[in-house]
């Protein structure tokens, strides 16, 4: 776990991850110092282009694009790390839980595990929330948790099992330490760099999937967050009279937040992996190898 | 020695790590004559695997020769120029990897295996490729019209009985033996072994032998050299390394074998 | 064979799941379920259509899993109902003109990026550590997290409203009728041009992480040495050792990408306007049309099933372990 810290803080592609990041969590968080703006209100003529007090325009309806960017990425966020937790949390119990007890337990969570990867996840999503109407990004969160988690859990499965071979499992075991605390306590542990990426991975979903449902007008459209931004510029038709800060600000923003989260997912990859890792030593072999110092 | 086969000279290598580096081979010199088995024996991670990949240039980043020379029949292997590297490879020295159960292409047939081989080296057709297959497989002993199988249709040994005959498909000079029969249970490594010591008498390849098993080397080598921290602190015959070891190493090496290990006869002699 | 059999019940068995989900949904929802799914069908739907349509998603005067039998009879004889919105129309027939649209677009940009992706992760992971991997890999991970959206939304504003080189819209221009002729035909390649670009965009990166990484944890395996050992090209050994072996754990992954695929072309068929079964499920979201809704979960699971099947095939063609088996 510290090796893991530590190789991260090392890491080029983490510390990008983390400033990207920490950079929008920081507007997010200080999004009333930052902007005077209401972003739900009309605040200014229609689809004025980027100007000293709308620093990235207006929509359609006055509305200042500066002010709902930061605010909505207070929506992302809390949706993407919400659902990203309760997606990893369901992924890992259900794939510990395959992996450790085996038998008639491991069969119906691998089968259950099966099938939800094969009834497509966008389309069944995208019913979901057709039946319950608007939703809210609480209820995205909620629904994009319940539905997501198989991926988790058949990787976590597989790591599972390779762990419970491991002495430190069997000799828990002739302790007579009880299942929960093995799985809790001896294996968990372990699962760590598997977990941070399942985790990290889900928020990029969950970022990915709350926008895309709201662009596609299945979301609450009084709401603030990336994805409505979408779906009011789309039905504005900005591209089309060519307001392009209206739709690319979104867009711009959903690929920030992506870049940085699957840099920092990248970097785990590598410190937990040695075999992916391509850093310093490498550079210095090259380095020797040209200054003549030796031959490969 | 007049003409060595194998002439390693004052041989260097690093492992270049992200602030220092490792030196996992310091200045050791050793040679292999002709039609000789030369076994180079130590602890895992002194340095002989190493010196076994370097031979043929194997090594991939980050290790790094730093210093010496690898002569095999006259020529150093260091000079070589990628198309002299690529024909050099095999044709000269072949090579028998410590995992019998991977070290064949799972996704291959075995004659596939041999004709790449064959048709890179020789030009040889398929038909030409399956002839000479089915001739090498004879020599380990496994039928020929088995040639259409993958490899995990086959045991453990038999993998790497088919790995040898691949080693003999170029008739090459020298055969290093990384640890061959590790991955084998006992049985097994006894027949292999006999196999090589046969078919080296009948075609006169040398054999760079390597393993952790002094005592499975004292049987197989005509001469031997034992490593510790990356250098070489003693080589000899392998009588001598038995009967008279002179290294504070070598001889806690044997002291920690238990003693029924060692070959009988051998065993009298040195009480 | 026992293999591929095995799969063909658990795909059945997948199957029912979907609509299972489709039977149930409603029901459970707080409210008259006949309410929330056919509100809208009084002022297209005759009496007797309604009725008819009723009968097919089990809403019988019956106990609720003779409901259930009468819902998954009507799926496995292939009534689907009716469409609201499109009325007369039936959602098969829907469903079946825009499956032709999205079969070609999902195919075609699935078999570029695969490939593109695959290549670009072999010689990633064989040139590891060069400019040419950190480059193609760190835009690989970017691009796996941009979704699909912004890449179409960012094609159509520049090459198709700024630069005018594209349709905005449309599978074919509008004013042509469907034909085997030449006008047509390069209409149709035409108009699916930047559809299918951008949707490979959206893909490639992700075959290209997951070949790279497959690559990479199989080069230090001993049958690679060997084949380096036994002087052959580096081409041979980069595609029959390496890339060969890295292929089978790429495929099987292939399978779970295809749910993306699928995702991604909704999406960029919405963008583009593009009249495939992603554009028809949007106007049928917002005009309320739960017949062609429903039709399409379970239209979409058999698509994403016989998808893995295929997957399963090659699979068994891939790894001879299998084939024997």
């Amino acid at each position: 776990m510290k090796n893991v810290i530590l190789g991260l803080l090392r890491n080029k592609k983490a510390l990008t991850g983390l400033l990207i990041l920490a950079i929008i969590i920081v507007a997010a968080i200080a999004a009333p110092l930052l902007t005077g703006f209401d972003p739900a209100r009309r605040v200014g003529l229609p689809h004025q282009p980027p100007n000293a007090d709308h620093w990235l325009g207006t929509t359609r309806i006055g509305q200042d694009v500066f002010s709902r960017l930061i605010y909505g990425a207070r929506t992302s966020l809390a949706v993407g790390f919400g659902a990203g937790f309760i997606i990893t949390a369901v992924g890992t119990i259900m794939g510990i839980a395959a992996g450790y007890k085996g038998g008639k337990v491991d069969e119906a969570i691998s089968f259950l595990t099966n099938m939800v990867l094969v009834v497509p996840n966008l389309p069944l999503l995208l019913v979901l929330a057709s039946f319950i109407g608007q939703a809210s990004p609480v209820v995205i969160a909620i629904i994009l948790g319940g539905t997501s988690w198989a991926w988790g859990a058949r990787v976590t499965r597989a790591e599972t099992l390779s762990i419970k071979q491991k002495d430190f499992v069997k000799a828990a075991e002739m302790l007579g330490e009880p299942g929960w605390r093995i799985m809790a306590a001896e294996i968990f542990p372990n699962l760590v760099s598997i977990v941070g990426i399942n985790f990290i991975g889900s928020v990029v979903f969950a970022v990915i999937t709350e926008a895309t449902l709201e662009f596609l007008g299945l979301g609450d459209p009084q709401a603030v967050s990336w994805g409505v931004m979408l779906y009011s510029a789309q039905n504005a038709s900005a591209l089309q009279v060519g307001a392009w800060w209206d739709i690319l600000t979104p867009c711009f923003a959903l690929v920030f937040l992506g870049t940085g989260l699957s840099l920092l997912n990248f970097a785990i990859d590598e410190v937990a992996n040695p075999r992916l890792r391509t850093g310093n030593s490498l550079a210095r072999w090259v380095g020797r190898v040209r200054a003549g110092e030796g031959s490969l | 020695m007049n003409n060595p086969l194998l002439s390693v000279q004052d041989l260097s290598i690093e492992y270049v790590g992200d602030k220092t580096d490792f030196r996992a081979v310091d200045h050791v010199s050793f040679d292999v004559a002709p039609g000789e088995v030369f076994g180079l024996a130590g602890e895992s991670g002194c340095g002989k695997s190493t010196i076994a990949f370097a031979i043929s240039r194997l090594h991939k980043p980050p290790a790094l020769i730093c210093g010496g020379n690898i002569m095999v029949a006259g020529r150093n292997v260091l000079d070589l120029d990628a198309n002299e590297l690529a024909r050099f490879r095999w044709h000269e020295v072949a090579m028998v990897f410590q995992s019998a159960m991977n070290s064949l292409n799972p996704v291959l047939r075995i004659e596939s295996q041999f004709h790449d081989l064959l048709k890179r080296h020789r030009g040889y057709s398929k038909a030409q490729s399956r002839e000479r297959c089915a001739e090498l497989l004879k020599l380990v002993d496994i039928p020929a019209d088995r040639m259409r199988d993958y490899p995990f249709q086959f045991s453990g040994g038999m993998r790497q009985r088919i790995v040898i005959a691949i080693c003999l498909a170029l008739e090459p000079k020298l055969i290093v033996m990384d640890e061959p029969t590790t991955a084998l249970d006992v049985v097994v490594q006894r027949e292999i072994l006999q196999r090589i010591n046969e078919l080296r008498r009948q075609l006169g390849f040398s054999v760079l032998f390597i393993t952790h098993d002094l005592g499975l080397m004292v049987q197989f080598c005509d001469r031997i050299g034992i490593m510790l921290d990356g250098k070489l602190v003693e080589q000899g015959t392998a009588d001598q390394i038995y009967r008279a070891p002179t290294h504070d190493y070598t001889k806690k090496l044997w002291a920690s074998f238990p003693s029924f290990h060692a070959p009988a006869p051998r065993q009298e002699n040195a009480q | 064979m026992v293999f591929l059999l095995r799969r063909l019940c658990f795909y059945l068995a997948a199957f029912i799941a979907a609509a299972t989900i489709n039977f149930f949904l409603p029901r459970l929802l707080p409210g008259d379920p006949i309410q929330i799914m056919f509100s809208s069908a009084g002022s297209t739907l005759s009496p007797e259509n309604l009725e008819a349509l009723k009968l097919t998603f089990g809403f019988v005067d019956a106990p609720l899993w003779q409901q259930y039998l009468t819902y998954l009879a009507s799926i496995f004889t292939g009534d689907l109902g009716l469409s609201i919105k499109y009325f007369p129309l039936s959602v098969n027939e829907v469903l079946g003109r825009a499956l032709v649209w999205t079969v070609g677009l999902m195919g075609t940009a699935t078999l570029i990026s695969f490939t593109l992706g695959t290549m670009l992760g072999i010689v990633a992971a064989w040139r590891r550590g060069s400019k040419f991997d950190v480059i193609f890999s760190v835009s690989a991970i970017v691009a796996t997290s941009v979704p699909a959206m912004v890449t179409s939304l960012v094609a159509l504003y520049f090459f198709g409203f700024t630069l005018g080189w594209f349709p905005t819209g449309y599978a074919a221009a509008p004013a042509l009728d469907p034909a085997f002729s030449f006008e047509y035909i390069s209409s149709v390649i035409y108009h699916a041009i930047l559809p299918i670009i951008t949707l490979s965009i959206v893909l490639t990166g992700g075959f290209v992480v997951t070949m790279r990484n497959n690559m990479i944890n199989l080069l230090g395996e001993d049958y690679i040495t060997m084949g380096r050992a036994k002087g052959l090209s580096d081409r041979t050994v980069m595609f029959w050792y390496a890339a060969r072996n890295a292929l089978l754990p790429t495929v099987s992954g292939l399978a779970i990408a295809i749910g993306t695929v699928l995702g991604g072309s909704l999406v960029t068929e919405v963008v583009f306007n593009y009249p495939g079964l992603g554009n028809t499920l949007y106007h049928a979201i917002l005009a309320r049309d739960y017949p062609v809704i429903q039709g399409q979960l379970l239209i979409m699971t058999l698509a994403m099933l016989t998808a893995n099947f295929i997957v399963d095939v090659s699979y068994v063609l891939l790894d001879p372990r299998l084939r024997r088996a």
